[in-house]
């Protein structure tokens, strides 16, 4: 038998959200034990692996070449006829910046939150969700496949895009399937790819979504494809699509594929709860990803530093209710609510563009020196060459 | 069950990557992922086909 635990702070889930929300619960005071059902924290990788740079500082991350692989000098836009669009890194604000090894990525969150003071137990999966008079009071979890129950007032939820703890807990966290993306990448060898960009293609190639080249190193990418649900038809769609799109490429087809990985990737608008009594929800399980980018570990960290430091707050002033938990929603929302909405408003009319449309937009903008990539400066350019383009995207501007 | 499509999810690894894509966006949460097995609730499941459209790989079918 394995004994029932009693902590302050209880954390599902050990990635990046998980695991910024362990280290600053922990630094704030808190007792805190995080789960995660798998045996090694970061691995399988389910990622793309690109993620912006400059939001580390102020989550307390410290870059390391431990997982690091490429420092990208910014990224490259295809149209479908494959004009090309270069963002440098100044332009496209903090949409570009590293090439990472998740899984080492992960393990050194994990290793904060537990140098922290934090307990991380593996092998340990939560099953189902204590409550008592309606407010969450800790998980039912089987570590090593024996049951036993975690108690504590403050449960979070960080258990990704499968989300159990939020639904077991009431939370609506279901998305529509135009808000959702299926996403399947190859790690690829021996293909030519520019360790200097990440490559976006858009367009038919991938309805709702894009194919991405992130480079791991010289001749090794990530070669992947998101596709919207609401777009597709044919069962295995994402695969068939990427399949298309690397035999169509030469550079990619002669590479040979070591790592397959897959995933769904929410594109909604954001939550409009993300707390209740004894709960809090974070990361990808809270729906944060960037419905523009399908980025989500920046966002996940930023608000897991905001959610550890509260649920920590209200251990202390023993009020871990939904409306104490006020501050985290305000909190996480000032920081980036307002940039997922108008990036979701944005996802959707970009969905609806043809090919014809995204190749005039990729046009107007290659002559034109934009001093930061945003949706509003990106529409002004189209403008000014083509108005009818833009006809429709008039509440943008 | 009679008169109901049979929802089958190929779990064995010939072709599911087990990353959790149905689980995800079930919208009944009757997909369970447990390392590498995948089972459903056929009480629940009611045959919507998200999963189906979800699944990178084409691991779920029904027939």
């Amino acid at each position: 038998m394995v004994e029932n635990l009693t902590t302050d702070v209880l954390v599902v889930g050990a990635g990046p959200a998980g695991s910024m929300t362990a280290k600053w619960a922990a630094k704030s005071g808190a007792r805190v034990i995080m789960i995660e059902k798998r045996q090694e924290v970061g691995s399988p990788v389910r990622c793309g692996e690109g993620m912006s740079k400059d939001w580390l500082k102020e989550v307390g991350i410290v870059p390391s070449n431990r997982w690091i692989n490429v420092e990208v000098e910014g990224a490259r836009i295809f149209s479908p006829s494959e004009q090309v669009l270069e963002i440098n890194e100044k332009h496209a604000g903090n949409e570009v910046g590293y090439v990472v090894e998740r899984d080492a990525f992960d393990k050194q969150l994990a290793i904060d939150a537990a140098n922290a003071g934090a307990e991380l137990m593996l092998k340990t999966a939560a099953t189902g969700i204590l409550k008592e008079n309606g407010k969450v009071v800790g998980v039912k979890a089987k570590r090593f496949g024996e049951p036993f129950e975690i108690r504590a007032p403050v449960t979070i939820g960080a258990d990704g895009f499968e989300s159990q703890v939020g639904r077991w807990a009431g939370i609506p966290t279901n998305i529509a399937m135009k808000d959702m993306d299926s996403c399947l990448q190859y790690r690829m060898t021996n293909v030519d790819c520019d360790v200097r960009y990440c490559d976006f293609y858009l367009g038919s190639v991938a309805p709702g979504g894009y194919v991405w080249i992130f480079p791991k190193a010289e001749g090794l990418a990530n070669v992947g494809i998101g596709v919207q649900l609401s777009q597709i038809h044919d069962m295995a769609a994402a695969r068939t699509y990427l399949d298309a799109w690397i035999g169509k490429h030469p550079a990619y087809s002669k590479g040979k594929t070591i790592d397959v990985v897959g995933g769904g990737v929410s594109i909604s608008p954001p939550l409009k709860q993300t707390a209740g009594d004894g709960i809090m929800l974070v990361g990808d399980a809270a729906r944060m990803i960037d419905p523009l980018t399908g980025g989500g570990i920046a966002n996940g960290c930023i608000a897991g530093k905001i959610c550890g430091e509260v649920a920590a707050q209200s251990v202390v002033a023993k009020t871990p209710t939904k409306e104490f938990f006020q501050a985290y929603e305000k909190g996480w929302r000032g920081r980036f609510e307002e940039k997922l909405y108008r990036n979701w408003l944005a996802k959707e009319k970009l969905c609806t563009l043809s090919d014809a449309t995204f190749d005039k937009v990729v046009d107007a903008l290659q002559g034109v020196k934009l001093q930061k990539l945003s949706v509003h400066n990106i529409l002004k350019a189209v403008h000014e060459k083509y108005p009818d383009v833009t006809r429709e995207f008039e509440s943008f501007l | 069950m009679p008169g109901k499509k049979g929802l089958h999810i190929e779990s064995s690894g010939q072709l599911c990557i087990y990353c959790g894509a149905c689980v995800g966006v079930c919208p009944l949460n009757c997909i369970y992922l447990d390392e590498t097995r995948i089972t459903f609730d056929e009480k629940i499941c009611t045959r919507c086909e998200v999963c189906v459209k979800a699944c990178p790989v084409g691991a779920i079918e029904i027939g």
